[in-house]
């Protein structure tokens, strides 16, 4: 069992890494992308200083609340689209047919799948985040809690995508529910959830878990709750399994497409 | 002029085909509104209230209006594809049309967005309504005048789009360069009007595309002004012609280094 976890570590990494230097390819565009985010990430700042300046907390959140939240959202999509971008075009790949080069390999077909493609320039958004936990400020505590809650943030939002995309198994053409939901979490995420109430503050903590994502991570950055953090990660674990069910159950219902893909 | 208007009116009925998804694609939309008029709501305590000489209701129909404007333009694909046209040499097989290519590229993406403006808008004032049960009071007359702002304002956007995608002739990859316009005309002029910004930046974002195209249509629409109609609609049509002449600038010195790659 070991081995074969093993293994399949090995075999993610080496297809992650693969991803990664085939985007890389041209160093100084890689390099341009990656500082474009980052300066397209922080022109944020200039939104949110303005209205710090008319009112001293916004949705009950101090402007240090407001840069970690940042930290988080920027983290958890630079994080998923750096290392598993195929988990948000996971409807387009079973809509056209596009798994069965996935079907033919020995290893583990969702986790292939997923770690197939990279977005380089998300690192930028890694970069930020990071940057964004220094400013708020850093301790070796905060440091090691940042990095644990970003990495489970990161999981249940690749879930979450999972779920999503799996739906086309069912519904065939339902890649905008997909691209509603991943939109849901990225437009919210940036926004603090005090200036939310009724169906769509309990929305963001049931349906669409922009809550175990960014803000309950938030407020565990600001004041150590231990009760919250295996909360989160109860819900990183119940979304993982989750999202294996319902793929692998959906996957015996896929048709090819008869489209001719190479996976090298 | 006439071919022009062809492709406009071929691209607006093609799109007509694809309503169900033009009005799935405005749920983005939705949410950006949704989003701040929590925000505007958590930030005036009162309706009363005035902030930078802005109240409420005028806080979110201008977000409203700006929104509109910045999303019915598919800014990301239409910079990605004249990069890839540009890249792969694909540009070439338009240079042997009738039509110049900019123009090609412009009447195109206004028959894209023709559709979007109308599906935007119905969303964005079914929004307001129901949220703020109030409109800003406007003649027919000045309503007509700020259609044509907005007009101006799309069509200034999407050259400035184009602009940028034709950079590809110069860098490989000009998509980094959208994505720093394109906040710069969300954060500098669509959620926050220039009066809420440091009074050093006021007259550069004033003087800036910027003006021309959020704020100045917003604007108006909120707290209607000759005056100020006159000097939009004028900063418009500079700026369309700045723009435009980026455009073919950028266009002609790429051209004549354009490497087709067999095919």
């Amino acid at each position: 069992m070991l081995t074969e976890v093993k293994n399949q570590l090995k075999i993610t990494s080496l297809s992650i890494k693969y991803a990664i230097m085939r985007e890389m390819l041209n160093k100084g565009t890689f390099i341009m992308k990656v500082i474009f985010m980052l300066l397209n990430d922080a022109s944020f700042i200039v939104q949110w200083i303005i209205l710090y300046s008319i009112k001293s907390d916004i949705g009950g959140y101090t402007f240090e609340q407001i840069l970690l939240l940042w930290g988080f959202a920027a983290g958890t999509f630079g994080i998923t689209r750096f290392l598993f971008k195929n988990a948000f075009s996971l409807s387009d790949h079973i809509t056209n047919g596009k798994l069965d080069c996935y079907l033919v390999q020995p290893k583990n077909v969702l986790l292939s799948i997923i770690t197939g493609e990279s977005d380089t320039e998300a690192l930028g958004d890694i970069i930020y985040a990071y940057i964004l936990l220094f400013i708020s400020g850093v301790t070796l505590g905060k440091l090691l809690l940042f990095t644990v809650l970003l990495i489970a943030g990161s999981i249940i939002t690749i879930n979450f995508a999972i779920i999503l995309g799996s739906l086309s198994f069912w519904f065939g053409r339902s890649d905008y529910i997909a691209d509603t939901g991943n939109g849901l979490i990225t437009n919210f995420a940036t926004y603090p959830d005090g200036i939310f109430s009724g169906i769509p503050k309990a929305l963001m903590y049931s349906l669409v878990p922009i809550g175990f994502i960014i803000y309950i991570p938030v407020k565990l950055i600001s004041e150590f709750n231990l009760l919250y953090t295996i909360v989160i990660l109860t819900v990183t674990i119940i979304t993982t399994i989750l999202a294996f069910i319902i793929f692998y159950k959906g996957l015996k219902k896929y048709s090819s497409s008869n489209l001719m893909m190479s996976k090298i | 002029m006439r071919k022009y208007w062809v492709i406009y009116k071929a691209n607006l009925m093609s799109n007509l085909q694809y309503i169900t998804n033009i009005v799935a694609n405005s749920i983005g939309y939705f949410m950006h509104v949704f989003i701040f008029i929590q925000v505007w709501n958590y930030v005036y305590n009162d309706t009363s209230n005035l902030i930078h000489g802005y109240n409420k209701s005028q806080m979110i129909w201008y977000v409203i209006i700006t929104e509109i404007i910045c999303c019915c333009v598919a800014g990301r694909s239409l910079v990605r594809e004249i990069c890839n046209e540009v890249r792969s040499g694909n540009v070439a097989y338009n240079i042997n049309k009738p039509y110049s290519y900019i123009g090609y590229l412009l009447f195109n993406n206004l028959g894209k967005s023709t559709i979007r403006v109308v599906v935007l808008a119905f969303i964005g004032f079914s929004l307001g309504l129901l949220y703020l049960q109030t409109i800003p009071e406007i003649t027919i007359i000045k309503g007509l005048i700020v259609l044509l702002a907005c007009i101006l304002a799309i069509t200034i956007n999407l050259l400035f789009l184009i602009f940028i995608g034709l950079l590809a002739f110069i860098m490989e990859d000009s998509n980094p360069l959208y994505w720093l316009y394109s906040k710069m005309i969300l954060i500098l002029g669509t959620l926050l009007p220039i009066e809420f910004f440091p009074e050093f930046l006021q007259p550069i974002i004033t003087f800036s595309p910027i003006y021309a195209i959020s704020y100045g249509p917003a604007k108006l629409f909120i707290e209607f002004d000759y005056n100020m109609a006159i000097i939009t609609i004028l900063s418009q049509i500079a700026y369309v012609l700045i723009s435009l002449g980026l455009c073919k600038l950028v266009y002609m010195k790429g051209v004549k280094k354009l490497n087709v790659n067999g095919g």
